[in-house]
């Protein structure tokens, strides 16, 4: 019984002074409670209301003021919607929303507050422990590489010091001193450790325009992935954005007992089959929906539903994981390698064993993790993994179906890990092409786009938002009305520009996924 | 079963070529009964001609057809010239870039001759609306029609022709896909 773990984090405010009250009458406050005091129930994000989760906690318990009672004003109401929120991605991660609660008392309410926190164990007691445990302690990297590895197995030495990539870089030329010529000259000389090298390694977008321009073929962002392994193993990684939320959720989701609950909310009107020779593979939308719901009113759900309807229209019913997990790709990304390769396993063997042949998925981070990084990490996946857009384009070339027209000028938003990781640049645009006859020559013919600012939940700044301004200002410029993109993260992003106080009217631009778009325009014809 | 079929096209185009496979494909690979009209003479430098094919599981007394179960037009003086003759309950077929039906009735239309040109090249349209039709007719079997367009093409091009065989019958199956649902009502993917 003494082993659940209850986080109670207590604003210091009007729930504090009835917990003193509870202890100075030695109240029999439940011996699992571990108290936090806190400044305000309101800075407490959602990323902090799930920490405990991924640290092993059973319950997480939030306690502010009563509503007006808030010393700050917006806190109580900032506590709701945060916990409303995190409360919703437990649901949907398959831990019960009933493991955190947010509960507001005045400073007279003690005796209320003790049956509500003896309310709350009990309810933990009877859901049990919690699927995810702790994680044991600095575990050792798995067939950690040493900077010499990583430099020669990536060719590092062969850089002429030509510095085309500084001059291709997004961020660079997005005004922020950074260099990848610099960072590739500074750990080949053996100063890997010092922070500013540190800080370069986080800060790049692995958007692979480097590589690109590269005359020695020096993969660049391949490169920075090793690096922020080596520095994961050191416990160096740097401050992920928002709160590392993602990256906490894609740890915890790496607990083997865990059962995700994804798709069980699906529309009616969309077919799925419990066996079918093709699975398809979501990937994290869902969660983004939820997390940034507030602030973007996100809707990349919307892009897998669409993707699920668009196989139904060609007579395809395919299946869905119900214990979906994240693919890992922000883990490998942002350095931890263990974690990813724990996601990895667990999605390998649940694939094997829906006994699908072919993976189809919509996300072009899910696309080249499971097709490339998986395999080269050496987790085998037994199956042909294919983007959507690759099977759409192989059904709409059989013919017989036709497109509504777009009243609108697009331009396209290429997702890096598609037109540039897997040198798919084409696909999108011959879509577009197909799609809008001659009025998407345009924008089929655009060359590929810079990165939309940000990659694997890291290392988000202004350079970043100055990034999203002037593609959003380019796009306006040219007259264009919609931007098509390919990426779920990209709408995020470029969303968040546009939700910017002061300028955000001036960058509003409709955006919508060209799986969506299909959607909305194919017919029989 | 007893269907007569009628193609018609250019000269050049390969109607007779694609009468002779369907012909060969029924007797030879399916094991039924075909005749073969083909027209001859001045059309093969051009102009309307055309090949007359019957297949049947029995006996064929009369090879010359007067009003088809099937006509297929590659060619808008084929179409203008045949089809009057097609019967009511006739199946049409048109290489929809090159034939403008006259009035609303029912067909399956596909552009054969473009799928061709962006095959590689236009004299395989004939190869391809063999795919097409096999798919929507289901007169000759597909490995029977598939088999015969591989004997009967200059060799070297075998794999070309056989890719121009599979074109068409994808784009049939499409077709037939579509057709189903619309009948169901399911015209877009967003109802």
């Amino acid at each position: 019984m003494q082993d659940f773990k209850i986080i109670l984090f207590l604003c210091n405010w009007g729930p504090h002074v009835a917990f003193q009250t509870l202890q100075e009458q030695r109240a029999d406050i439940p011996p699992e409670i571990k108290m936090v005091r806190i400044p305000c129930s309101g800075r407490i994000t959602k990323a902090l209301l799930f920490k405990p989760f991924e640290m092993g906690a059973d319950g997480v318990l939030l306690l502010g003021c009563h509503p007006g009672a808030c010393r700050y004003g917006t806190g109580t109401d900032a506590a709701s919607e945060n916990t409303a929120e995190t409360r919703q991605i437990l649901d949907l991660m398959g831990l019960d929303a009933r493991r955190l609660q947010l509960g507001t008392f005045l400073p007279d309410q003690p005796q209320a507050l003790l049956a509500f926190l003896k309310e709350f164990t009990g309810r933990i007691r009877q859901l049990g422990k919690s699927p995810i445990s702790a994680p044991a302690a600095a575990q050792p990297q798995e067939s950690e590489q040493s900077l010499e590895a990583i430099m020669s197995a990536h060719d590092v030495f062969a850089c002429q010091d030509c510095g085309k990539c500084t001059s291709a870089c997004s961020l660079a030329l997005a005004g922020k001193s950074f260099s990848p010529r610099f960072v590739a000259s500074e750990i080949i000389a053996g100063r890997a450790d010092r922070p500013e090298v540190r800080a370069a390694v986080h800060a790049c977008l692995t958007c692979g325009t480097c590589y690109e321009r590269c005359p020695s073929a020096v993969n660049f962002p391949e490169f920075i992935k090793a690096m922020r392994i080596y520095y994961h193993g050191r416990t160096l990684s740097s401050a992920p954005a928002h709160g590392g939320f993602f990256q906490s959720m894609m740890r915890a989701m790496t607990a083997e007992e865990l059962v995700p609950r994804r798709w069980e909310d699906l529309p009616e009107n969309i077919r799925v089959r419990k066996e079918s020779p093709i699975l398809f593979f979501g990937g994290c939308a869902a969660y983004f929906d939820i997390f940034f719901h507030k602030y973007l009113g996100a809707q990349t759900r919307q892009i897998l539903e669409d993707s699920l309807r668009l196989l139904n229209f060609f007579d395809v019913e395919p299946m869905v994981l119900p214990n979906e997990r994240c693919c890992g790709h922000d883990l490998l990304w942002s350095g931890d390698r263990a974690n990813f390769l724990r996601l990895a396993r667990l999605n390998a063997q649940a694939i094997a064993a829906s006994g699908a042949q072919e993976v189809i998925t919509a996300c072009p981070e899910c696309f080249h993790t499971l097709g490339q990084e998986y395999v080269r990490h050496g987790v085998t996946l037994p199956v042909k993994v294919t983007h959507i857009h690759e099977y759409l384009e192989r059904e709409i070339g059989k013919g017989a179906v036709a497109f509504k027209p777009l009243e609108a000028k697009v331009t396209f938003q290429d997702a890096c890990r598609q037109s540039r990781f897997n040198g798919q640049s084409q696909l999108p645009r011959k879509l577009l092409k197909q799609m809008l006859g001659n009025g998407g020559q345009a924008a089929a013919e655009e060359a590929v786009t810079v990165c939309c600012g940000n990659s694997a939940w890291t290392g988000c700044d202004a350079y970043s938002k100055r990034m999203q301004v002037l593609r959003l200002e380019r796009a306006k410029q040219a007259g264009s009305e919609l931007m098509i993109t390919a990426c779920p993260k990209c709408q995020i992003h470029l969303r968040c520009a546009m939700d910017d106080v002061l300028r955000g009217e001036e960058l509003q631009l409709e955006m919508m996924d060209l799986t969506s778009v299909i959607a909305r325009s194919i017919y029989w014809a | 079963m007893y269907k007569q079929i009628t193609i018609t096209g250019f000269g050049g185009q390969g109607v007779v070529l694609a009468g002779k496979i369907l012909g060969q494909a029924a007797a030879i690979e399916d094991k039924l009964e075909s005749t073969l009209v083909q027209s001859y003479g001045p059309e093969s430098r051009g102009g309307a001609c055309s090949a007359q094919v019957t297949i049947a599981d029995g006996p064929i007394y009369f090879p010359y057809i007067q009003n088809p179960d099937i006509l297929v037009c590659m060619s808008q003086s084929g179409y203008d010239k045949q089809y009057p003759t097609i019967k009511k309950e006739g199946v049409l077929v048109i290489d929809q870039d090159l034939v403008k039906p006259v009035d609303e009735r029912e067909h399956f239309a596909i552009p054969c001759t473009r799928f061709a040109e962006e095959l590689g090249n236009k004299m395989m349209a004939n190869i391809i609306m063999i795919g097409f039709f096999t798919a929507i007719t289901g007169v000759v079997t597909q490995e029977a029609a598939r088999n015969t367009v591989q004997g009967s093409v200059p060799k070297g091009t075998e794999q070309k022709n056989l890719k121009a065989f599979d074109r068409g019958w994808e784009f049939a199956q499409a077709t037939l896909k579509g057709r189903r649902h619309k009948a169901a009502g399911q015209v877009g993917v967003v109802a």
